[in-house]
């Protein structure tokens, strides 16, 4: 059950069905508990309705636009993102997914399809070491590794002193 | 010469003319400033949190969708640069609030004493009045009378439902009867 002032309130400001606003329109009329009601919330729904804005000072616009002036110029959504851009790209990969698909089923004889046979590759185990290790080749891999530690060291060095 | 509407003017400020955002401003910084003052209690805090809701406004300005209107969305980003302003400042939104209003309000009663003209101003005592109620109260009865809002619409402001905004208005309305009663204890009867 609503409260005499929220019927008031809901009567005042027009949100009553047409049966609903004429009761209420009613009871302000022949009841003196409504009517009272009515006179004080009418009254202050006027004063309110009434009641000037504040104004801000004079510099206030000037003082936004200057900040304004300092800000990226904000631009629409639309023109961020190049459509073309994105129509380029996925025509692009369409392409190349149509021509891989193409290239696959024109080359591809499905009927005459032979099962693989795996075999492993035959690997000949005896292998002389010292046919690849001289001592030339010992010298110039001690000469990278130290080439390297001393790259590795310069870097830790920088980022330390960073 | 015709106003030109809100939208040809963001239209405007998209396509690169910032001036046209001076109108944008100068169109709504009243209400914003009104409602930021609900918030601030004086002058200096209320112009900071309306001037950086405009720039705010200017920055997200390429993302409002145009679903409602540009006042709605400027107002809520109002509501909401307030309410941190609020947080930020610690500041107590009822019981410090309502004993510091209570001494200025009998500074600013004896004040309007002395002035038969202003004692009889029925706006100085609502403005005292609401400026006594919550800020959420205080928000929700400006919005309602000062901004040409709808309930859905104010709704969409404060993140309510229609309905809850309802109750709110409501219960403001009477929190404010309520205040101006107090404020004027024998004189209430002649001004309402």
């Amino acid at each position: 059950m609503k409260s005499i002032e929220e019927q008031i309130w809901e009567y005042i400001d027009g949100e009553l069905s047409g049966k609903e606003r004429e009761a209420v329109a009613k009871k302000i009329a022949d009841d003196n508990a409504y009517a009272t009601v009515y006179v004080e919330m009418l009254e202050l729904h006027k004063l309110m309705a009434a009641v000037e804005l504040d104004e801000p000072s004079m510099s206030f616009t000037r003082n936004i636009m200057d900040q304004v002036n300092l800000e990226m110029a904000p631009m629409a959504l639309k023109t961020k993102v190049d459509k073309r851009i994105i129509y380029s790209l996925t025509a692009i990969f369409l392409a190349a997914i149509v021509g891989v698909s193409w290239f696959t089923i024109a080359y591809t004889h499905f009927p005459a399809l032979p099962l693989p046979s795996l075999s492993l590759p035959s690997f000949d185990y005896n292998i002389n070491i010292e046919e690849f290790v001289s001592p030339l080749t010992l010298q110039i891999f001690f000469f990278i590794d130290i080439l390297l530690a001393l790259l590795y060291l310069d870097r830790l060095y920088r980022s330390k002193k960073a | 010469m015709q106003q030109q509407t809100d939208q040809a003017l963001i239209t405007a400020v998209l396509e690169g003319n910032s001036s046209a955002y001076a109108e944008l401003v100068n169109r709504h910084k009243r209400f914003v400033f009104t409602m930021a003052m609900k918030f601030a209690k004086n002058r200096e805090d209320a112009e900071e949190i309306a001037q950086d809701c405009f720039v705010k406004a200017y920055r997200s300005l390429a993302t409002f969708k145009n679903t409602s209107k540009f006042s709605t969305w400027l107002y809520t980003i109002t509501y909401t640069t307030a309410m941190s302003f609020l947080r930020k400042k610690r500041i107590a939104t009822y019981s410090i609030d309502d004993e510091e209003n209570h001494l200025q309000l009998e500074n600013s009663i004896s004040s309007y004493q002395a002035n038969d003209v202003e004692k009889k101003s029925k706006y100085v005592y609502l403005n005292l009045a609401i400026s006594q109620l919550l800020p959420d109260d205080a928000a929700i009865i400006t919005l309602f009378y000062q901004s040409e809002q709808s309930l859905d619409e104010i709704g969409q402001v404060l993140n309510m439902e229609s309905n809850t905004v309802k109750v709110k208005l409501h219960r403001a309305r009477l929190r404010l009867k309520e205040k101006l009663e107090y404020l004027l204890k024998d004189e209430v009867k002649e001004l309402l």
